[in-house]
């Protein structure tokens, strides 16, 4: 009993520190360390297999794995008779292992581990330094455009099932359409580029398909860099890996929960919200509060100046909670205070 | 030459006036020091500076303002005091608490408005403000009717108002919008007031003051509410002074008082027994010299653990969050702490004021609720309602009394207060057993 009493202490002084901890430093080197890790790792003979539930572009030669937007894209190139045998199966085991990977870190892995996640954080702290203000959609368009990952999720599935089956009749895709996501994804242009690969940058007149396509990859990788700079996180929006993970994210180890009977709607969270979520300042009643566009940085946790009102969770374990304490360390920069501690004026 | 005579009996009432009235108010705020300082035993040595403060509060002189500065005055916690001071003027915040000046007030007013606007536009049209500063700009926002028409009704100091408007909303986006803009303008005007630019590093460090103040008094509500080591007409006392000091000696005195405090949680030392009935108090706001309520509950034996006023919690308690540390983010931020997490009750709808109550009485473990309304505070008296609900089926007892400046009813308040102090330990015993 004793013994354990000492050790439920020594957990809640670790906890106690970590509640005043600068997460978003932390969260800085550790981008740093899995941009490296994903961009460079293959040439470290690392391998985490091909479900990442991340932008691990096989077209760069440094990758150490596979996004599983890939992986998935090619497990769907399947008549509906094949979904159903063996081969039906084999997609659902990669399916089973992209899950896996994805429930440790839940939606952290947009926030912590994506590298074009990553780019745009850095993109962003560029335009900080300049001193360039950012700007925000305002609510009823963030409404629509959020609409449109989902869009292209169903679209990524549908359209290699369109190659081998045919829909209503219509005659099957043209194969020109292989990894259609792929084609217009800014990782594919970018990623190879941090190994000095500049051969995915093209546009390829072969035909009609082709042409479009390709042409839809580059302005969108021009995009990517021009949103990046006028808005934070710009691409996640409209990021079907996202979506794909948010369908699951309820099942996440990795956890955001809300005590709304703390919350006094002040929007903090809101105002420090890269993806610029309201309903983690307005909503008061749901636990759980990871919405679609969460990346699970964090910044709403920091920002929270009530306690225990927004937690980290492991399982149900809590290893990170808005603090009083730890918002004000964050926020108070002593050095810009003109705290004269020794004056003594008793007037 | 008719017209000059008048002129001039018009400032010799005007002198006749304010001298007599100053005297008054000294005496009322005597009245109040008194009772404040010795009617109670053990009262904290850092509240010295805060009882010196206000019992100097309209004498000249008195509050060690640079005369250099220009001085800001405003009349609600809506106005972002960081703006007036990253411009380089000394906000103070003007709502009156005296009964003097409350009848000062009436002669431009209705009979029937509330003892607190009568108060402040008494205080204002008489130079009766604290420390008797006479402000270069005094900011008014829309919040509640009577407090919107203040700046139109007396002509001689009406062109010093400066009406901040207000969204009678706080959740829609096109609130928070306006909101915003409404901001923007009052930076313009405070900024061709002062003659001052407001710049990202002064705005910085203004938001940085106000947190550091923030982060004291909360710090200050965490001990109160943990222990009984200090009584509410105290704490009271200390919010009431951000209205009007310096806010780095406020906050240097806070922190003492804080750190007196840490040591009687440590040695034991309480300020009543701890089986006083715990009290929150909620409603129109008391302001000093108006310590009716808080000094008749505390002289009765309950122990005021807490106050959900827009003179104390409301209006220190929320933060300011900045993303990026340019004006293009610190001045929406500011917008928002300044609108969102207000419970002021001139929003509707005003649910977070429930929930804020809710959430103290969980938190503080209140044994009962206190909720004062001013005869002719409309806006408090309509709500009154909707907290009786949300408090009878939470289980909390709650007195609803409707009061004003003027002492003669503190008689019978007496009789319910006590009354009720008396119920809430009788229930607390059956609890017991």
């Amino acid at each position: 009993m004793y013994s354990r009493n000492i050790t439920m202490n020594y957990l809640q002084n670790i906890k106690h520190k970590a509640d005043r901890a600068n997460v978003s430093r932390l969260r800085f080197w550790i981008q740093l360390f899995t941009f490296l890790l994903i961009v460079y790792g293959g040439y470290f003979f690392i391998h985490i297999g091909s479900q990442v539930p991340t932008f691990a572009c096989p077209y760069n030669q440094g990758s150490p794995g596979t996004c599983y937007l890939i992986a998935m894209q090619h497990g769907l190139h399947l008549t509906w008779s094949e979904l159903v045998s063996y081969r039906g199966l084999a997609f659902f085991t990669g399916f089973l292992t992209f899950i896996g990977f994805f429930i440790v870190f839940n939606k952290a892995w947009c926030g912590f581990i994506c590298p074009l996640g990553t780019l745009q954080d850095w993109i962003t702290k560029l335009r900080y330094k300049i001193g360039i203000r950012f700007s925000r959609y305002d609510s009823a368009s963030f409404q629509k455009l959020k609409k449109i990952k989902y869009v292209i999720l169903v679209l990524l599935i549908a359209i290699p099932l369109g190659m081998s089956n045919s829909f209503f009749g219509l005659a099957p895709i043209n194969h020109d359409m292989q990894s259609p996501f792929c084609q217009v994804c800014p990782g594919r242009t970018i990623l190879p580029l941090a190994s000095a690969d500049t051969s995915q940058i093209f546009i390829d007149f072969t035909n009609k398909t082709t042409l479009v396509m390709s042409t839809l990859g580059i302005l969108i990788t021009a995009l990517f860099f021009v949103g990046a700079f006028a808005k934070k996180r710009f691409f996640c929006f409209f990021c079907p890996m996202s979506a794909l993970q948010f369908l699951f994210s309820r099942i996440g180890i990795l956890r955001l929960t809300k005590n709304g009977s703390n919350c006094t709607r002040c929007g903090n969270c809101n105002r420090v919200c890269d993806v610029g979520i309201i309903g983690i300042a307005e909503d008061i009643t749901s636990k759980y509060i990871v919405k679609d566009d969460c990346m699970m940085c964090f910044k709403c946790v920091e920002a929270c100046p009530e306690d225990n009102c927004l937690d980290v969770r492991v399982f149900n374990a809590k290893i990170f909670s808005s603090t009083q304490e730890g918002f004000f360390k964050r926020y108070i920069q002593p050095n810009e205070l003109s705290l004269k501690n020794e004056k003594n004026d008793e007037r | 030459m008719k017209k000059m005579m008048k002129d001039n009996q018009q400032t010799d009432r005007f002198q006749r006036v304010v001298k007599a009235a100053s005297i008054h108010y000294d005496m009322e705020i005597g009245k109040t020091m008194a009772a404040i300082t010795d009617d109670f035993p053990d009262n904290p040595a850092a509240m010295k500076y805060f009882y010196e403060k206000h019992r100097n509060l309209i004498r000249n002189d008195s509050n060690g303002k640079l005369p250099s500065k220009k001085t800001i005055a405003t009349l609600c916690i809506h106005v972002p005091v960081e703006l007036i001071l990253a411009v380089g003027a000394i906000p103070v915040r003007s709502c009156a608490g005296a009964f003097t000046t409350e009848q000062l007030g009436a002669e431009f007013l209705p009979a029937k408005s509330c003892p607190m606007v009568k108060s402040t536009l008494g205080a204002i049209s008489y130079n009766l403000l604290h420390g008797k500063v006479q402000p270069d700009l005094i900011i008014n926002p829309a919040t509640c009717d009577q407090k919107k028409k203040l700046g139109e009704i007396n002509e001689e100091i009406s062109e010093k108002f400066y009406l901040l408007e207000m969204p009678s909303t706080k959740d829609s986006e096109e609130s928070r919008e306006y909101w915003l803009q409404t901001v923007f303008k009052l930076i313009r005007k405070l900024e061709s007031v002062t003659g001052n630019k407001l710049t990202a590093k002064s705005l910085k460090r203004a938001i940085q003051e106000v947190a550091h103040a923030q982060r004291l008094y909360r710090k200050f509500n965490h001990i109160r509410t943990s222990a009984p080591v200090i009584l509410g007409k105290d704490a009271l006392l200390v919010t009431n002074a951000f209205f009007f000091d310096d806010l780095e000696s406020w906050s240097f005195h806070l922190n003492l008082l804080n750190e007196e405090l840490e040591n009687r949680m440590k040695t034991g030392f309480r300020v009543v027994n701890e089986r006083a009935p715990r009290i929150l108090l909620t409603g129109s706001p008391s302001v000093f010299p108006n310590m009716k309520m808080p000094l008749l509950v505390e002289e009765l034996g309950g122990f005021i653990v807490s106050e959900e006023f827009c003179s104390s919690s409301r209006m220190l308690w929320d933060t300011v969050a900045v993303d990026e540390w340019h004006l293009y983010d610190m001045i929406p931020a500011l917008a928002d702490r300044y609108l969102k997490p207000s419970t002021c009750p001139n929003f509707s709808p005003n649910t977070d004021r429930i929930r804020k109550l809710l959430s103290a009485i969980e938190e503080y473990k209140i044994d009962g609720v206190v909720c004062q309304t001013f005869t002719g505070c409309q806006l408090y008296d309509m709500e009154t309602r909707i907290i009786a609900k949300a408090m009878e089926q939470a289980g909390i007892q709650t007195l609803f009394v409707e009061t004003d400046y003027s002492p003669e009813d503190i008689g019978q308040l007496t009789t319910r207060v006590e009354a009720f102090l008396h119920s809430l330990k009788h229930n607390r015993k059956k609890q017991l057993i």
